[in-house]
């Protein structure tokens, strides 16, 4: 074991192998205020990668609503009860990670889930935290609640993965931290399967090997973004690349929504892997909860976020996700309009701060026909 | 007085035992694999020629030496024999399994068993955990999964017999059924056999063969073993005739190390029971 820096954990941790930081980190936020859980994620990643014999039951990408989805099933409330108490002081984690907390003979501390554990991709669907009563009245956060939580494959710092693989079938490319399985070389152990908490390392029975997603490398090597990024209809992804925190660059999209506004955070941090997946946590859900996933600062976050009506740039840079093809390393706000840019500076796409109003009159005269804005 | 007289009783008791022993004890159980020299070797493991071979029940320990580790240990022992033609060798590995698990699955994890030599026979002997930089061994693997043929042909079906799929991309219609273009698109949803990984694919004679200079470092390698399994009323046994190491011959003699597999146990991997390196001489029928 190593020891290597964790920023999200605030310390530093053991780890298989030494620190070794990609060149540069693909990465991504979320911003779960805007998922509907569509799937239209979900589809795309299906059709573009696991179509395939054997991959019938992979969800790369997933959509599960919270608080009582899961997949497979109980991925997360499962290791959660293994790792023991979390506790968090002052933004340094104080328990145990799961590569700490490794059993003898092990790696990392896991399980590996049973055929059942996926039989119920969607299960838990729209079912809300507690029962409506009289008397309810909406505040935030909402007694009754619940909301989506769409899930690929965090490209972690310290994949657990990576560490447990005993042949080295897993690896980070040096280019831009996507981990990818080398399906030449795997041999179908699938301790990378036991081992991955997000469980996003799935075992294709037909061909023996396990399989993972791969943040469509193909489609970044061409500066695209990933297929479940392009296809999201309400345009709540947004992939990047992420800095270290002392190298924090404001003109960086992920580097302004995880560093300097500290408004998007990572999903379990304090599983020990620095996921490099940022969520933007829901509003109305209650910060107790929120804590457990996404870690001591959601409090912050959610009010950050809740006061962007009147924060012109943080506002403004949400309009962009979802608006380009392009991955958009650098972005600006000029009055009411947001850029996003190449590396260069060159313009990629350009969007308002706000959507124009148009009120049409009730009666169109020309077609002389009565028009409402309601259906 | 009685202060002397207690050991002495203890030491005439002990003295009585250990005779006792003495007089009761059979030729100690052989520490090296006598090879039977043979014209044809068997590869059924019901054939009556094991009968003429001498059984050596094999302790096996548990692979804790790397991780991931074994720590609950399974299978004891296996019992092996061996025979050579003058060409290969024959190896007939026979150990208790309750539990037959030769399924494929998500969660399934195979029964299985390997034989393993040193790529040569030198004076020093590789490491016995699959060996070391430098001093290689070879190994030949069997798997009871692969009883169910190969799998990929048979579909998800072949898994989980209920399962129901829509369409599959190689499906379309424009693809030509058993045209090289329904195959490529096939391929392109199975990059494991796309890059012709062995694991994708059932070996034609039943064993693989692979070779290895450590932990962590298998690789497959072409050959020409062969396996064949029984399922026994307590176990397996399981024929593997292969190559010998470079350079043996009857005198020479070599050494070979086992592991077993319980796919009850989630076995797999280095999560194995092994044994030692274990002696191997060549001797002819009496």
């Amino acid at each position: 074991m190593a020891i290597v820096y964790n920023w999200q954990l605030g310390r530093t941790m053991s780890y298989w192998y030494p620190e070794h930081r990609p060149q540069r980190q693909y990465a991504a936020v979320f911003d779960l205020n805007k998922c509907i859980a569509c799937q239209s994620c979900t589809l795309a990643c299906k059709t573009t990668w696991t179509s395939g014999k054997g991959q019938e039951y992979m969800l790369w990408n997933n959509v599960e609503t919270k608080p009582y989805g899961s997949y497979p099933l109980a991925w997360d409330s499962k290791l959660l009860e293994m790792l023991g108490p979390q506790t968090w002081k002052d933004g340094k984690y104080l328990g145990r990670t799961i590569f700490e907390a490794a059993p003898a003979g092990e790696r990392v501390l896991g399980w590996r889930p049973d055929d059942y554990d996926y039989a119920f991709p969607n299960t838990g669907e729209d079912d809300c935290a507690g029962q409506v009563e009289r008397g309810l009245a909406l505040n935030l956060p909402h007694a009754v609640w619940f909301f989506y939580l769409p899930r690929i494959c965090n490209h972690c710092t310290y994949p657990a993965c990576l560490a447990a693989c005993p042949r080295g079938s897993i690896y980070k490319r040096p280019e831009d931290g996507i981990v990818l399985l080398d399906q030449g070389r795997c041999r179908g152990y699938r301790e990378c399967v036991k081992a991955c908490p997000y469980k996003k390392v799935f075992f294709n029975p037909l061909t023996g090997t396990s399989e993972k997603c791969i943040f469509c490398f193909p489609k970044r090597e061409q500066g695209l973004q990933p297929q479940c990024f392009v296809n999201c209809i309400g345009k709540i992804r947004l992939a990047g690349y992420i800095s270290v925190p002392e190298s924090a660059n404001p003109d960086n999209p992920i580097d302004y929504l995880v560093h300097v506004r500290k408004v998007a955070l990572p999903l379990l941090p304090q599983l020990g892997l620095e996921p490099n997946v940022y969520y933007i946590p829901p509003v109305h859900v209650p910060v107790r909860f929120l804590e457990q996933l996404f870690g001591p600062h959601v409090q912050t976050a959610v009010q950050t976020y809740l006061n962007a009506k009147d924060d012109p740039d943080l506002a403004g840079l949400i309009q962009l996700f979802g608006c380009a093809e392009k991955i958009v390393p650098r972005w600006k706000r000029q009055n009411d309009w947001i850029i996003g840019m190449e590396e260069d500076g060159a313009e990629i796409v350009r969007v308002p701060l706000r959507e124009p109003v148009f009120e049409r009159p009730l009666f169109d005269e020309r077609f002389q026909v009565a028009r409402h804005n309601c259906p | 007085m009685w202060k002397l007289r207690l050991p002495l009783t203890v030491l005439v008791g002990a003295a009585i035992v250990a005779g006792g022993c003495r007089r009761q004890a059979v030729a100690p159980p052989p520490q090296e694999i006598q090879v039977l020299m043979v014209k044809e070797l068997p590869t059924d493991p019901t054939d009556s020629i094991w009968g003429q071979t001498q059984e050596l029940h094999i302790p096996l320990l548990l692979q804790d030496l790397v991780e991931p580790r074994l720590l609950q240990p399974s299978t004891p022992y296996v019992a092996v024999r061996a025979l050579y033609d003058g060409h290969r060798l024959a190896f007939r590995l026979e150990w208790e399994d309750a539990t037959e698990n030769a399924d494929p699955g998500i969660a399934a994890f195979s029964d299985a068993c390997a034989v393993q030599l040193p790529q040569k026979v030198e004076a020093v002997l590789p490491a016995p955990q699959m060996g070391e930089k430098g001093h290689p061994v070879q190994i030949t693997l069997w798997k009871a999964v692969w009883k169910k043929g190969p799998l990929f042909e048979k579909g998800i079906q072949a898994v989980y017999p209920n399962a129901a799929v829509g369409h599959y991309p190689f499906q379309a219609a424009s693809l030509v059924p058993g045209s090289t273009a329904q195959e490529e698109m096939a391929l392109r949803y199975a990059p494991a056999r796309r890059l012709g990984n062995d694991v994708a694919s059932v070996p034609e004679k039943g064993a693989q063969d692979i070779v290895a200079e450590g932990p962590g470092t298998i690789t497959p390698v072409q050959k020409n073993s062969q396996a064949q399994a029984v399922r026994t009323p307590r176990g397996w046994a399981v024929v593997i005739v292969r190559d010998p190491p470079e350079g043996f011959s009857p005198d020479s003699g070599t050494h070979v190390a086992f592991a077993i597999w319980d796919g009850a146990h989630q076995e797999i991997g280095s999560r194995k029971m092994r044994s030692a390196w274990i002696p191997l001489r060549v001797v002819s029928n009496q």
